[in-house]
C-alpha cells in the first residue's frame, strides 16, 4: 500500500522571542515545504501540480482563537504571497474564515477589493450561507458561499491546537469555519462529524493541500489560548493526505504532553477517533506506518 | 447600527415576506449579524480556571473554553464569562390561537403572542423550524424585543398568553424567565413549548412563574434519541415529571413518524410510562409528521398510524388523547370521559363549541382538568 507523504519544515528561530515571525525564514519554510512535498526541483514546479492558472485558491485560516492563537496575518500572508510569485494571479486569491469579526481580531485587515488579494469572512455583506441545506450522512449543514461559489480549489491552512472536545483540531475540522452550524458536531468526540463534512462534495472535490500552522502550539486546554501551555515549536507541516497532516499535528501535540508530563488524549478520553474514521473512509491514511514523514529544519 | 433598518419605512409587504414577525410588530428595529447580539450573563454555569466554563442549564453540560459557544449556538464563553446573545432578541414573533400549540385543555379559544430567539439544545432531523432553531442568532434577522416590549405588545394585542416556542426556550431561558416575571405582574399567562431537555434546577425554578408546559416527547427509546434528535431520554421523562408534579398545567406532544418512533410496542411504552408515572388525565397529542429539514425519505404519517396510537392511549387509560396535525378529524375534539359527550368542539385551531361550566362537562358534570379559563 502507498504511504502517504508528511513534510515538517523547521524554522530554527521563525518565532521570535517577542512572539514575532521572521518572514524570511518563513517564507523559505513554505518554499522548502512545496518543493519536498512532490520532490519537485522548484517549488513553482510542486504548485503547478496542485493549482491551475485559472484556479480561485481559497487559503481557509483559523481565526476563533483571537489574536494570540489564530493563523495570524503574519503566517497566511507570506503564503498567499508566494502562491501570487508562483503563478496564481492575485485576484484568484481568498484569505477566509467565518466572520470579519474573528478575522479582524486576529489582526487582519480586510479586502474585498476584486482586483487584489481578499481577505473576507462568509458574513460579509452579500456572501453568507447558501440557503440550501447538504445532507450527508450525519451532516446538515448550509455551506458558505465562499466555499460553494468564491473559490475552485482549498488550501486548509489551520493553527495545530489541542481541543477540549475534538482532542486535536487541525486542517480537517478547519472546514467547521465553513458551515453554518458547527456547533451541532462536537459531540463524541467530533466523530464521525469531521470525517463526514470532509467527504462532503463541497469540500472534498476542492481540498487540495493541508498545512498546519505549528509555529506556536497549544497542546492542552485548548482551543482557546493558555500561555502556559503554548509552546514555540516553530514548524509547518505539509501533507496532500488531509488526513496524515493531520495524524501528524496530533503526534506533536502528543509529543509536547509527554514532555510537560501531561496524560495522552486517549487518558483524558479525547483522542481524535475522527482520524480513523476518516482513514475507513478512504480520505486519508491514519496509521503511522503508512505514513512517511519527511522533516527538515532550516 | 448601519444595519439596522426602520421596518415602518420598509412597508408591510416587505416586513411580511422577509421576516418572521409578523405585522402587528411593524414598530420594531431589524437586526443581523453580530453587531446587536445582547451580552447579558447566563444563569446556571459554573466558572472553571482558565477562563474555562461550564453550563449547567440542560443535560448537555457544555464545558467550554474562552471564545467557545455551547451546542446550543446562543451562548458564549467571554473571557471565563458565559453570556445569552438572545437576551430581547427575537427572531420570532407572531399572534397565534393557543391550539397551535398545540394545548387544548388551556385557556381554548386565546391567542398567545409567540416568540422565539435563534437557537436549539438538540438537533432533531425532522425540525419543522430548523431554518431558526439550528442556525446562530446573527444567520438570522432579529429584533430589540425587550421583555417589558412583550408583555406590552402582548396587552395592546389583546394577548392573554405569551408563548416561548418555535425554537427551544431552554436556550433562551434568562429571556423567558424575566419575560414571565413581568408577565405575572399584569396578569398575563405564560406557556412553554418545549423538548424538555433541562436541568432539574433551572426547571423547577421556570415552574413557579409560568402558567403552562408543553413538552415535545420526541419518542420512547435511547436509540431514536442517540440518532435523531441528539439527545438522552431519560433527562426528558425526568422533566415531564417534575413538571406534573408542580402547579404548571402540563400536555404532552408525542410526534409519529413512520417506521422510526410508530410500532405497537414503543407506543404503548409510552402510554403505559404516561399512565405509570403521570395519569390517566394529561393530554397527549399524536402529531402528524410531514416529511422536513433531514427526514425526507419518509412520507407523511397515514392517519391510521394515528389512530392505532390513539386507540392505544385509550386502551391503556388515558383519557385525553389527540391526534394532531389532521384537521376535522375527530379526535382533535374533547370528549366526557363519563358520557362521552363532546365538551370542546375543534376542527384545526379554530373553536366550534364548549360544553364546560365552570370547567365541568355540561351534560354530566363531570371535571374535565385543565385551565378553562
Amino acid at each position: 500500500m502507498a504511504s502517504s507523504r508528511v513534510v515538517i519544515v523547521r524554522g530554527k528561530g521563525v518565532v521570535t522571542r517577542d512572539g514575532d515571525i521572521n518572514q524570511k525564514l518563513l517564507l523559505s519554510m513554505y518554499s522548502r515545504g512545496f518543493q519536498l512535498l512532490q520532490d519537485s526541483r522548484t517549488p513553482k514546479e510542486s504548485l503547478q501540480h496542485l493549482f491551475q492558472i485559472n484556479d480561485r485558491v481559497g487559503i481557509k485560516i483559523n481565526t476563533i482563537g483571537g489574536r494570540s492563537i489564530s493563523t495570524r496575518p503574519e503566517i497566511s500572508l507570506p503564503l498567499a504571497r508566494l502562491l501570487a510569485e508562483r503563478g496564481i494571479p492575485e485576484r484568484g486569491l481568498i484569505i477566509w474564515d467565518r466572520t470579519n469579526r474573528e478575522l479582524r481580531e486576529a489582526g487582519y485587515s480586510l479586502s474585498m477589493n476584486r482586483s487584489v488579494l481578499k481577505i473576507m469572512g462568509t458574513d460579509t455583506q452579500g456572501l453568507g450561507y447558501n440557503y440550501d441545506l447538504v445532507s450527508h450522512l450525519n451532516i446538515g449543514s448550509r455551506f458558505s458561499r465562499i466555499q460553494t461559489d468564491a473559490i475552485t480549489a482549498s488550501i486548509s491552512l489551520a493553527i495545530l491546537k489541542d481541543h477540549g472536545m475534538a482532542g486535536v483540531t487541525a486542517g480537517m475540522k478547519n472546514y467547521f469555519g465553513a458551515i453554518h452550524n458547527p456547533n451541532k458536531y462536537h459531540d463524541f468526540n467530533c466523530d464521525p462529524f469531521v470525517a463526514e463534512l470532509f467527504e462532503t462534495r463541497q469540500i472534498k472535490e476542492k481540498h487540495r493541500l493541508s498545512i498546519l500552522d505549528c509555529l506556536v502550539v497549544q497542546y492542552h486546554r485548548g482551543p482557546a489560548y493558555h500561555a502556559r501551555w503554548a509552546k514555540n515549536f516553530g514548524a509547518l507541516i505539509f501533507s496532500l493526505d488531509p488526513v496524515a497532516a493531520d495524524f501528524v499535528g496530533w503526534q506533536v501535540i502528543e509529543q509536547l504532553r509527554t514532555q510537560d508530563g501531561l496524560p495522552s488524549l486517549k487518558e483524558e478520553n479525547r483522542e481524535p477517533t475522527y482520524l480513523k474514521t476518516a482513514a475507513k473512509m478512504g480520505l486519508g491514511k491514519a496509521r503511522s506506518e503508512e505514513i512517511k514523514i519527511i522533516e527538515e529544519e532550516l | 447600527m448601519k444595519r439596522r433598518q426602520f421596518f415602518k419605512a420598509a412597508g408591510g409587504a416587505a416586513l411580511l415576506t422577509s421576516s418572521n414577525v409578523g405585522c402587528f410588530l411593524m414598530d420594531l428595529y431589524a437586526f443581523s449579524g453580530q453587531e446587536n447580539l445582547s451580552h447579558v450573563e447566563a444563569r446556571y454555569y459554573k466558572k472553571h480556571p482558565d477562563r474555562e466554563i461550564e453550563c449547567e442549564l440542560c443535560p448537555r453540560f457544555c464545558k467550554l473554553g474562552d471564545k467557545e459557544r455551547g451546542y446550543c449556538g446562543v451562548r458564549e464563553n467571554s473571557g471565563g464569562t458565559y453570556y445569552t446573545l438572545v437576551y430581547g432578541k427575537a427572531c420570532s414573533a407572531n399572534i397565534d390561537p393557543i391550539e397551535k400549540k398545540p394545548l387544548f385543555h388551556y385557556l381554548p379559544g386565546s391567542n398567545a403572542l409567540s416568540i422565539a430567539t435563534a437557537g436549539c439544545n438538540v438537533n432533531c432531523k425532522f425540525c419543522q423550524n430548523w431554518e431558526i432553531s439550528q442556525v446562530r442568532p446573527e444567520q438570522v434577522t432579529h429584533y430589540d424585543f425587550p421583555p417589558q416590549a412583550v408583555v406590552q405588545s402582548a396587552k395592546k394585542n389583546a394577548c392573554p398568553v405569551i408563548a416561548y416556542t418555535y425554537t427551544e426556550p431552554i436556550i433562551f431561558y434568562e429571556y423567558m424567565y424575566d419575560t414571565s416575571v413581568e408577565a405575572n405582574t399584569k396578569g398575563i399567562h405564560n406557556a412553554v413549548i418545549t423538548g424538555g431537555y433541562i436541568n432539574p434546577e433551572p426547571l423547577e425554578k421556570l415552574t413557579k412563574v409560568v402558567q403552562a408546559i408543553k413538552v415535545d416527547l420526541k419518542a420512547f427509546s435511547q436509540d431514536f434519541y442517540t440518532s435523531y434528535v441528539r439527545g438522552k431520554l431519560e433527562p426528558v421523562l425526568e422533566a415531564i415529571k417534575i413538571i406534573a408534579q408542580s402547579n404548571v398545567w402540563l400536555e404532552i406532544v408525542y410526534l409519529v413518524i413512520p417506521t422510526l418512533n410508530d410500532s405497537t410496542q414503543e407506543l404503548r411504552g409510552v402510554c403505559q410510562w404516561i399512565m405509570k408515572e403521570i395519569g390517566p388525565d394529561v393530554p397527549i397529542h399524536f402529531s402528524r409528521f410531514h416529511p422536513m429539514y433531514l427526514v425526507k425519505n419518509l412520507p407523511s404519517t397515514p392517519i391510521s398510524t394515528l389512530e392505532k396510537a390513539y386507540n392505544i392511549a385509550r386502551q391503556e387509560g388515558l383519557r385525553y388523547a389527540y391526534i394532531g396535525n389532521v384537521p376535522g378529524h375527530r379526535a382533535e375534539s374533547t370528549y366526557c370521559p363519563k358520557c362521552q359527550n363532546v365538551v370542546v368542539l375543534r376542527r384545526g385551531y379554530t373553536i366550534e363549541k364548549i360544553n364546560l361550566t365552570a370547567g365541568k362537562c355540561a351534560n354530566c358534570s363531570t371535571p374535565i382538568p385543565g385551565i378553562w379559563s
